[in-house]
């Protein structure tokens, strides 16, 4: 038991490291601009840096994400510009060279000065900023200008490599996903429950003949729209019942809350049956000792069915937690960026499915298994029979 | 004065008829107990007393009306009649003595630490006093009988029914669960005492009644059924008893 909870807490701590040693990206503002001449001010507004890359212009936000070579001009109009930088990781060519950039359909031949990357950082160091400094002259007049940029790791070719960069330089988005996983499911469950001790009711409540008319209607009813539901959620696919309530109705406006409804909606189906599972195994001499003391059916259910029924069935309704952790993956049909979704989100930026699917695979093994073994931690002690874990999927 | 009576009590289940015209009357204060064969009905006439089982026709009368109106009434007549089930059937998931106060917290709405105090004292006198905090689960068949008894008791009752109380105990069990009973002959409760254990019955009993396929066979006072019975079933049935 201490062997299981240890194993759960050194993988929660190691996961929970390397998440928090992840650099943070910090876009960088280039500084303030300090000259007062027009013209000058004007070269500094404008000026355009250019990847080696088909010399694709280098916006702010690219100039924060350098992995290959780039230029400087040389000059911008009549303004004169030289560079200097500090940076390991790069290093400024101090020959000019010609390149014919696209004008339209013309072709615009500009002087530059090559920069080139050295190397780049690897994924633990993470952003590492670098300062161009400008000195830009125009008759006469000299002023200074530093513009602020970043080298950014890439991913390496090899799987473990690359799957090492992804969790680390993702790993919030994965964090991030998980909580979202275990927070849907967990809520879910919790809802669930509450609404299946209603479908239960509903589901065995029985007509006696002392009834009237009015009550053995109503308990008909409530018999028939118990099982009515039940048949309907268990018997079609979440993905389904999600698509359904999100694309058919907009329901509450926000596909997290949506989500949510689905997942209580779907596990009070299950829990029900569940629970109902577990009235019937009781022993009928329970309900039978109630009434010869005079209680009502209420009393009895509350008091002495319900309350024995749960905990037996405390096991099965555990394992609907463990399931809705896997099955709430079917949430991001409807845009909801759980842990699943957060992967997928993630093979696109780099077009790398493996590795991001291998990490999010080993991360609900974590966390079912762990679930798992807490679960039958709690259940021990509380002197329940543990259940097998089964899966609907 | 009567306390119980039924007339002309029928029971079937589906075609099968089990209870085939009861007619009885018992007295207040009066012990009787029940004796037969297996499947005889003796379970089924006592489950009827409380409409566990609801009779098919016929009528039960307690203090000479029928409570088989609502089932307002029905709870009424149960928190009035206690019964000791073959089983014991003690709340499993309450300690002994939240299985006591729980029915008179919630039917007589009375006081919890007054019912808390009530149970200590009826738990004193099966010997169970001890064991107030333990789990059904944790006692003894005789244990849970005389938690079982005490349970009855803290409604009050007028007419308590036993079920074969001692049929599921270990046989060194039977002594106390059948003292506790003896010691609550002498309050002078009601008591109809469905039994195999004969020489109780002879003893604590001021009436036997013996069934057979759900009628009454012969009744009469213990010596009369015990020492001379007259009709040949119940002598049969008697035979089996000697050895
Ligand atoms: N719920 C039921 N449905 C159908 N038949 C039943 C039911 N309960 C009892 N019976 C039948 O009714 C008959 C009488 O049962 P009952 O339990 O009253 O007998 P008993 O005299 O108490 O026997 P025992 O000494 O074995 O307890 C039996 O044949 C039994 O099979
Ligand atoms: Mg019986």
């Amino acid at each position: 038991m201490l062997k299981v909870f240890k194993k759960v807490i050194t993988f929660a701590i190691l996961f929970g490291i390397i998440i928090t040693v992840i650099p943070r990206s910090n876009a960088l503002d280039n500084t303030e601009i300090q000259t007062d001449d027009p013209i000058i001010i004007d070269a500094i507004e404008n000026i355009k840096f250019y990847s080696s890359f088909n010399y694709q212009t280098l916006t702010a936000d690219r100039l924060n994400r350098i992995t290959q070579d780039f230029y400087l001009p040389a000059n911008y109009g009549d303004v004169q510009i030289t560079y200097t930088i500090d940076s390991k990781y790069l290093s400024l060519s101090q020959e000019k060279e010609t390149i014919s950039l696209r004008q339209g359909t013309d072709y615009v031949d500009q002087e530059v000065f090559k920069v080139s990357v050295k190397t780049l950082p690897n994924v633990l160091v993470g952003e590492v900023v670098f300062s161009i400094h400008a000195s830009l002259s125009y008759n006469n007049n000299i002023d200074y200008h530093t513009f602020q940029g970043q080298v950014i790791p890439v991913i390496p070719d090899d799987f473990l490599g690359g799957s090492l960069y992804t969790l680390v330089r993702y790993g919030k988005m994965f964090l991030e996903g998980a909580l979202l996983t275990i927070g849907i499911s967990l809520l879910g469950t919790i809802i669930g429950f509450i609404l299946a001790l209603l479908l239960a009711t509903g589901k065995i409540i029985k007509t006696t003949e002392l009834d009237n008319k009015f009550q053995k209607t109503l308990k008909i009813f409530m018999n028939k729209l118990s099982s009515i539901y039940i048949t309907i959620f268990r018997g079609t696919p979440m993905i389904v019942q999600a698509s359904f309530f999100w694309y058919g109705f907009g329901l509450f406006g926000d596909p997290l809350l949506c989500g949510l409804f689905v997942v209580s909606l779907n596990t009070a189906a299950y829990i029900a049956e569940i629970i109902r599972g577990g009235v019937e195994s009781i022993d009928k001499g329970q309900s039978e000792a109630a009434y010869a003391l005079g209680l009502n059916y209420t009393q009895s259910l509350l008091f002495i069915i319900f309350p024995q029924a749960i905990k037996n069935s405390m096991p099965a309704i555990g394992n609907e937690f463990v399931i809705n952790i896997k099955d709430t993956a079917v949430l991001s049909v409807i845009g909801i960026f759980e842990l699943f979704n957060q992967a997928t989100k993630i093979t696109g930026i780099h077009y790398r499915q493996l590795e991001a699917y291998a990490i999010v695979a080993l991360i609900y093994l974590f966390l079912t298994y762990s679930t798992t073994s807490i679960l039958k931690l709690v259940e021990k002690r509380m002197g329940m029979k543990p259940l097998e874990l089964t899966s609907s999927n | 004065m009567s306390i119980i009576k039924i007339h002309n009590l029928h029971k079937a289940y589906d075609q099968d008829e089990v209870l085939k015209g009861i007619n009885l009357e018992i007295k207040q204060g009066e012990i009787l107990s029940i004796i037969g064969s297996s499947g005889s009905g003796k379970s089924t006439l006592l489950r009827c007393i409380n409409y566990l089982e609801i009779p098919t026709s016929g009528e039960i009368l307690f203090h000479n009306e029928n409570f088989f109106t609502s089932p307002k009434n029905i709870q009424i007549l149960r928190s009035r009649v206690g019964m000791v089930f073959q089983s014991f059937n003690l709340f499993e998931n309450k300690n002994v003595i939240d299985n006591l106060i729980l029915a008179p917290l919630k039917i007589l709405k009375k006081n919890k630490e007054d019912l808390r105090k009530k149970a200590l004292e009826t738990l004193d006198m099966v010997g169970m006093k001890d064991f107030a905090m333990k789990m059904p689960k944790t006692l003894s068949g005789g244990q849970k009988q005389r938690v079982a008894i005490a349970r009855a008791l803290m409604m009050n009752p007028e007419v308590i029914l036993f079920d074969e109380p001692t049929s599921a105990l270990d046989p060194e069990m039977v002594g106390e669960v059948l003292d506790t009973i003896k010691s609550l002959a002498k309050t002078g409760i009601t008591m109809i005492i469905v039994t195999h254990e004969m020489s109780f019955a002879k003893e604590l009993s001021h009436r036997v009644i013996f069934m057979n396929e759900g009628i009454v066979y012969e009744e009469g006072s213990p010596n009369e059924i015990f020492q001379s019975p007259k009709l040949p079933r119940t002598k049969e049935f008697l035979k089996r008893f000697i050895n």
